[in-house]
């Protein structure tokens, strides 16, 4: 007994000698300007914002009075580069840096806000000061990305501060692997990668495979177009990752992991590589962790741009070093999968989740959520939505909850029409179905998928034809080329639908693309040939009529397939300000100073440069193909 | 003279025989209750030689991987005008320095693992993977340069040929979909009058689509070379960006 308690207690002496007080970047309390410093931040120019916050601090003296500190990303990327002053938690979105100097002066300086840069609520028009008070933030339950915007990514002792890897050294002091198993498995964690495979099972079968070496592997290849939470979490904390690794390689007793992650993710390579290099140095990581006697390393893997290979078997292969096909499963990886060995993977939200629930406890973690789906989810929530961003919610809330009380609504002037989920594999689910929780096996029954967690909400300017081509031409693109039916067959139906965007839809067509969504879905090895249909089967139950409309009377109702609709100019609201001629690529359109302008739709070649350019809303877009323009075109 | 009658004669002929290709799923064939077909290697009427080249494809993307393929051949594959292929070829590509290759080789040879890491910084070196370096790779590593281009060919990161000085990358995901990527694609083409995958004459541009970069809030997004990126474009702001590069290289 005696020796347990000395383990115990040796290893949470070892986790203290590991923080290096001068190392904190982000005191808990202390007067802070926090960036965001997420890709999206990044590139709404989040680097001229900083050095200008530098020099103003520096100009006024305040260099050492307050820290500038550079978080991971916030999850409002809608309104970046964005800026929070701490300890008070005030709110700026879309920092510009010359608002910079009145920032600094207001709430760094004083106690007050400047109120025309504030957020505003979308609803009410009212500015919103704190953080807190936004519904975007008030409405999530945030648990993997509650420390995302907090800490420095780049700064392990922040974590430290924050009670990090002391999970860790609770699993190691106890020394009893099963029992990690077992909390896992009453928790209810499932898969976040997508399937939703009871993640305290999948240990369980890879600890009980018998094997000199085991694998433990994390899944950041994030391929789904559409979807950014896995890249958010590696960037703004990749340490949570990490310790949810080292905990799960000592529960399967694994002595090797790999990270797979994208390539086209350089942040999260960046940050990640830096946190493993100081978890080594800090002893939390390589030989004898913690003083446990145990060893365990972690190895970055770059991904090429290959979207199968998010399907485990194709990761497996690849990190071999081999083309990234997926192979028959069984054998599955947790009984022959990296080199043959024992091999556990996860998705990062999946390992991320881990050291919550050593601390809270699997009963905490099971308390939220409903039937089989239990904990939160985070879904990267774009598309024609007022207030993009990360969104994590309890499993359960609704998409109406997401979409209109955390998202705020569609952007102004839109009408909402359908909001896809779970990217190539999902599907589009219409108004009716926005009352349905998140919840694997009921999302699974309304023909979409949890997913990865891509939330796409489309508008009525976007055509659900040209939604299920735009998939299909990515599953297209993607497919290994491995099984018959998902090389061929998407290629096929991808051409069929092809035909049907074009106006040359035949009757038959709708049938045979159900008819060849059966054939692939049986037919193939893996998720990726195997949910690749999904798009076309979830529109063509939503949205026939809009399939009928283009094969049966040739017409686009969104306005979207650029053979099926023709550009005018209304010369009511035409005011003549040439701005569209003189855009014009093609030099088509005509008219004189303040009169009404002409397209000569036979030389149009539907760039939609007008229409965006024109202040007015005086370029429009008539569905169906213009029949004079037709005679006209070939006339000529 | 005779021999272009001959190969002319051919040509017609086929012309006029049935055609052969079924166009699933349009026309179907009509294939007995629980067919499973029987695979057999074609030897080819003209000669005796079978038409397998051991590129061992079929092996990699066997389902059930029930086939093998074995490397030593009893045949000899004839080899039409092997030297004067490769010296096309690398005419095309300008010489790379070798030297600068040895230390990924190095490193890979004392770990064993991570291939892909070394395509990965030999692409980082070149811009792209070099044939020549591909080969040396192969020799120093004792693998195929079949098995290298294999690998090289199937991942969407891995370039055969030189980039332009920008790569323009337009952004194809969902919600960069939605929000007009292919009418940002369409500008730029039109602008730079090259393809998606294409470079320009001048090795100034080479304009490229990504699935997704994960900036999807600033959709449709467009990133220039590495670190620059673009959000919120529309068609006029990307010929704009071309004109504005143009000018920064002292091209009109």
């Amino acid at each position: 007994m005696s020796a347990a308690v000395d383990r115990a207690g040796a290893i949470h002496e070892a986790l203290k000698q590991a923080l290096r007080p001068e190392g904190v970047v982000a005191h808990e309390g202390a007067l802070e300007m926090r960036i965001c410093a997420g890709t999206a931040c990044h590139a709404s120019g989040r680097v001229a914002v900083r050095e200008t916050i530098k020099e103003e601090l520096a100009a006024r003296g305040l260099a050492d009075k307050v820290a500038v500190v550079e978080t991971g990303c916030h999850g409002f990327c809608e309104q970046g580069p964005i800026v929070v002053i701490q300890p008070k938690g005030i709110f700026y979105p879309h920092v510009r840096p010359q608002d910079v100097a009145a920032i600094i002066e207001a709430s760094v300086q004083a106690d007050e806000v400047v109120e025309k840069l504030l957020y505003r609520d979308p609803a009410t028009g009212q500015p919103l000061a704190h953080e807190a008070e936004i519904p975007f933030y008030k409405e999530q339950r945030r648990l993997v990305l509650s420390l995302n915007g907090k800490v420095d990514p780049y700064s392990i002792d922040d974590y430290l501060t924050r009670d990090g890897y002391s999970a860790l050294a609770k699993v190691l002091g106890e020394d009893d692997p099963d029992e990690v198993i077992d909390l896992v498995e009453r928790s209810g964690l499932r898969g976040r990668g997508g399937a939703g495979f009871p993640t305290g099972t999948k240990w369980r079968f890879t600890r009980r495979t018998a094997g000199e070496r085991k694998y433990i592997i994390c899944n950041a290849d994030e391929g789904d177009p559409g979807a950014f939470m896995d890249r958010s979490v590696l960037e703004g904390n990749p340490h949570v990752v990490m310790e949810g690794m080292i905990i799960a390689a000592f529960a399967i007793g694994a002595q090797e992991g790999y990270v797979y992650v994208r390539a086209e993710y350089p942040f999260a390579v960046e940050r990640l590589r830096a946190a493993l290099g100081q978890a080594r140095e800090r002893g939390l990581l390589g030989t004898d962790i913690l003083g446990s006697g145990w060893d365990f390393d972690i190895q970055i893997n770059e991904g090429a741009g290959a979207f199968v290979c998010g399907e485990e078997t194709a990761l497996i292969a690849s990190i071999e070093g081999k083309r990234g096909m997926p192979r028959t499963r069984p054998p599955y990886p947790a009984v022959s999968g990296l080199w043959g060995a024992p091999t556990n993977i996860n998705n990062v939200e999946t390992y991320a989740n881990v050291p919550w629930i050593v601390h809270n406890g699997a009963e905490a973690f099971a308390a939220m959520g409903i039937d089989d789906s239990r904990g939160t989810k985070i879904f990267s929530l774009t598309g024609k939505v007022a207030n993009g961003g990360l969104v994590e919610v309890a499993m359960g809330a609704t998409l109406r909850h997401i979409i209109f009380t955390i998202g705020g609504g569609m952007l102004p002037g839109r009408t909402f029409k359908a909001v896809q989920l779970g990217g190539p594999s999902g599907g589009c689910l219409p108004a009716e179905m926005l009352d349905i929780g998140i919840d694997y096996e009921a999302l699974m029954a309304s023909g979409a998928i949890v997913g990865s967690g891509g939330l796409v909400v489309v508008d009525d300017t976007n055509c659900m034809v040209d939604l299920a081509r735009f998939f299909l031409q990515f599953t297209q693109d993607e497919s290994c080329g491995k099984c018959v039916p998902c090389r061929l067959g998407t290629k096929r139906m991808l051409e069929t639908l092809e035909r049907i965007t074009e106006g040359e839809g035949r009757e038959g067509d709708i049938e045979l693309l159900e008819e060849l969504s059966q054939y692939i879905s049986d037919g193939t090895l893996c998720a990726l040939g195997g949910t690749a249909p999904n798009p076309v089967l979830t529109t063509l139950r939503y949205f026939r009529d809009e399939y009928e409309a283009h094969i049966n009377e040739k017409r686009c109702p969104a306005g979207r397939c650029k053979a099926l609709i023709t550009y005018y100019i209304d010369p009511e609201t035409c005011t003549g300000c040439t701005l569209c001629a003189k855009k014009c690529p093609t030099g088509v359109i005509s008219g004189e100073k303040k009169q009404a302008h002409v397209i000569d739709v036979s030389g149009c070649i539907k760039c939609d440069t007008c229409r965006q350019v024109c202040k007015f809303g005086a370029v429009k877009v008539r569905s169906g193909i213009d029949q004079a323009a037709a005679v006209a075109a070939t006339g000529a | 003279m005779l021999g272009m009658f001959k190969a002319m004669k051919t040509t017609v002929g086929h012309l006029l025989t049935k055609k052969v290709t079924v166009q699933y799923p349009e026309q179907r064939e009509q294939l007995p209750e629980r067919s499973r077909g029987l695979f057999r290697v074609v030897i080819d009427p003209a000669g005796d030689d079978p038409r397998c080249r051991a590129c061992t494809l079929c092996e990699t993307n066997c389902p059930v991987q029930v086939i093998r393929v074995n490397y030593t051949s009893k045949y000899e594959l004839p080899v039409p005008n092997e030297a004067r292929i490769r010296e096309t070829r690398l005419t095309m590509q300008p010489k790379p320095d070798l030297a600068q290759l040895q230390p990924v080789i190095d490193h890979y040879r004392e770990t064993g693992t991570g291939m892909m890491a070394v395509l990965q910084n030999t692409q980082g070196l070149y811009g792209y993977l070099p044939r020549l370096a591909l080969e040396e790779i192969a020799v120093q590593t004792g693998s195929s340069l079949s098995q290298l281009y294999g690998v090289a060919s199937f991942y969407n990161q891995f370039r055969l040929s030189p980039v332009g000085k920008h790569v323009i990358t337009v952004c194809h995901g969902t919600a960069c979909h939605v929000a007009g990527a292919p009418l940002i694609t369409a500008a730029f083409s039109e602008e730079l009058g090259v393809g998606v995958g294409e470079t320009t004459k001048d090795r100034l541009f080479t304009l490229e689509a990504v699935s997704c970069v994960g900036a999807c809030a600033l959709a449709p997004v467009v990133r220039i070379g590495e670190d620059e990126t673009h959000g919120r474009m529309t068609p006029d702001k990307a010929r704009k960006l071309v004109a504005e590069l143009r000018q920064r290289e002292g091209v009109t």
